[in-house]
């Protein structure tokens, strides 16, 4: 049987980054990466910039790793497999192809995948999601014969697609739940900014809809939404949320919620078991709770914290990373914890102009995240306010005007 | 023509001469200020600048030249060769 020091299975940003960083402390300890897709490490990222979807960027530029980076770094890549099971009594994982690996190591930084549309005729072909390089080589070859397009869903993909679209003179109809996009993290107004910002170039919102069903032969001509309403289209891009596959940890006795539960050092429950990225629900010692969250920076800087735990230089994952998305002129920012909560209070500062919003989220007295619709240069000042747990204590009615200077609250 | 933003380095002991930002494709996700933020912030329109071009040593600052999604930061060595991407 295989016996690797350092196993790793996910080959994206947060395994890729792992297994870089623990070359760098252990020259000779063997690294093997698991990954389900047969590319070497690319940008998801990249997949829904309008800049790379339009050859502006050439193609191969998605690469961040060449092949011949894992030989020179001497980690085995073993690409197009999927992990069925983990056994942290024998220390093995079980492959799809009923080959058994061995480890002393191991980190699971399997990502998340886009959640399933369960609607009549979703299988239908032009409908995509999209997460993978292969998503976005499907609809980049689908799309040149496109002229009515469907969005579903309110997030930064969805966003960012409808941008591309209309770009590429395709008639976009956006199709959300919700009475606004990005309810409930966004307020209202905020959202109006992008929402205007869309109408603007031409994008159709259709709000507090649902898709009943999709219509077509073998391949979507339309949809019915749930009041009746039929839509025309040739295309559907489906973003309805991401979830974490942990069908194969079920048997493993990991500590599972919606992700792999995780200390601060981003270790599980089971000794010699570590997780990393999207997958991780981790103890975030900024905002002192569980934490999930799938962005880059996040994946990135804990594929490298779990690569230095395990190589022997323990170090906790303490960070204040942010998401974004560029689209329709506008520039949306989501940092800190932006989830709905009751105990949250949320204070509003907008430009003079009201072209910029930031929401404010205080907690406990202090800054626990904040959501930006442009103004991002107060971005770096309110990461730091979060990251220092600042009191904002009396302190609070100056924080939306906009001519206070938050840099004044820094430690 | 792509938007490229120079910063020139004149550091003992490091090879890179030149740190050089595409804001074309720059989308702020800010893994670069992750990885050297004493080299790198946002600016308003939420694209990587470099606050002080001879702040990191030139590990760090090929660390968060790789960091980066859309690959928008080159390094430029002393010979004028690119060096990373």
């Amino acid at each position: 049987m295989t016996n690797y020091k350092y196993l790793i299975i996910g080959g994206g940003v947060a395994g890729t980054t792992a297994a870089d960083n623990i070359r760098q402390l252990d020259a000779e300890g063997s690294i093997a990466i698991v990954g389900d897709e047969p590319y070497p490490f690319y940008s998801k990222v990249m997949l829904s910039k309008p800049e790379y979807f339009m050859g502006k960027i050439p193609e191969e530029k998605i690469f961040l790793k060449q092949p011949n980076w894992y030989g020179e770094k001497k980690i085995d890549y073993i690409t197009g497999k999927q992990v069925t099971s983990v056994d942290p009594k024998s220390k093995t994982i079980t492959l799809n192809d009923n080959l058994v690996i061995q480890y002393d190591k191991l980190l699971i930084a399997t990502g998340n995948t886009p959640r399933a549309w369960d609607i009549p005729g979703a299988e239908k072909d032009g409908i995509f999601s999209l997460r993978r390089l292969d998503d976005y080589k499907k609809i980049k070859s689908f799309i040149p014969n496109v002229k009515n397009a469907v969005s579903i869903g309110g997030g930064f993909i969805s966003f960012e697609m409808c941008e591309i679209m209309n770009r590429l003179g395709i008639s976009v109809t956006l199709i959300i739940r919700e009475n606004y996009f990005w309810e409930p993290i966004l307020d209202k107004e905020s959202a109006t900014i992008a929402e205007k910002a869309m109408e603007a170039k031409g994008i159709k919102i259709i709000r507090n809809a649902e898709v009943q069903e999709v219509t077509g032969d073998t391949k979507v001509s339309g949809l019915v939404l749930k009041n009746g309403e039929s839509v025309a289209c040739d295309m559907v891009i489906v973003s309805i949320g991401n979830y974490c596959n942990l069908e194969f940890l079920k048997t493993s006795g990991i500590e599972l919620s919606r992700g792999i539960i995780t200390d601060e050092y981003l270790k599980t429950n089971v000794t010699d078991v570590w997780a990393a990225g999207d997958v991780a629900d981790y103890s975030d010692l900024i905002l002192e709770e569980q934490v999930e969250l799938g962005n880059w920076v996040n994946a990135q800087v804990q594929g490298k914290i779990a690569g230095l735990n395990m190589a022997g230089k323990p170090q906790p994952f303490k960070l204040v990373s942010s998401c974004n998305a560029h689209g329709f002129e506008s520039n949306i920012t989501f940092v800190g914890d932006i989830r709905p909560e009751k105990n949250k209070k949320v204070i509003l500062r907008k430009s003079l102009d009201s072209k910029n919003i930031i929401q404010l989220f205080i907690k406990f007295g202090e800054l626990i995240g904040a959501t930006f619709v442009n103004g991002a240069e107060e971005l770096p000042t309110v990461c730091k306010l979060i990251e220092t747990d600042t009191k904002l204590t009396g302190f609070e009615s100056q924080l939306s005007d906009p001519s206070f200077d938050l840099k004044g609250l820094m430690k | 023509m792509s938007n490229f933003k120079e910063y020139l380095r004149d550091k003992p002991d490091s090879k890179i001469s030149k740190i050089i930002v595409n804001r074309d494709i720059c989308i702020g996700v800010a893994s670069c200020v992750a990885v050297a933020d004493s080299t790198f912030k946002l600016d308003e329109e939420a694209k990587a600048i470099v606050i002080d071009p001879l702040a990191a040593d030139d590990q760090t600052l090929l660390m968060a030249a790789q960091s980066c999604p859309v690959q928008a930061i080159l390094l430029i060595d002393k010979a004028g060769k690119q060096v990373f991407p």
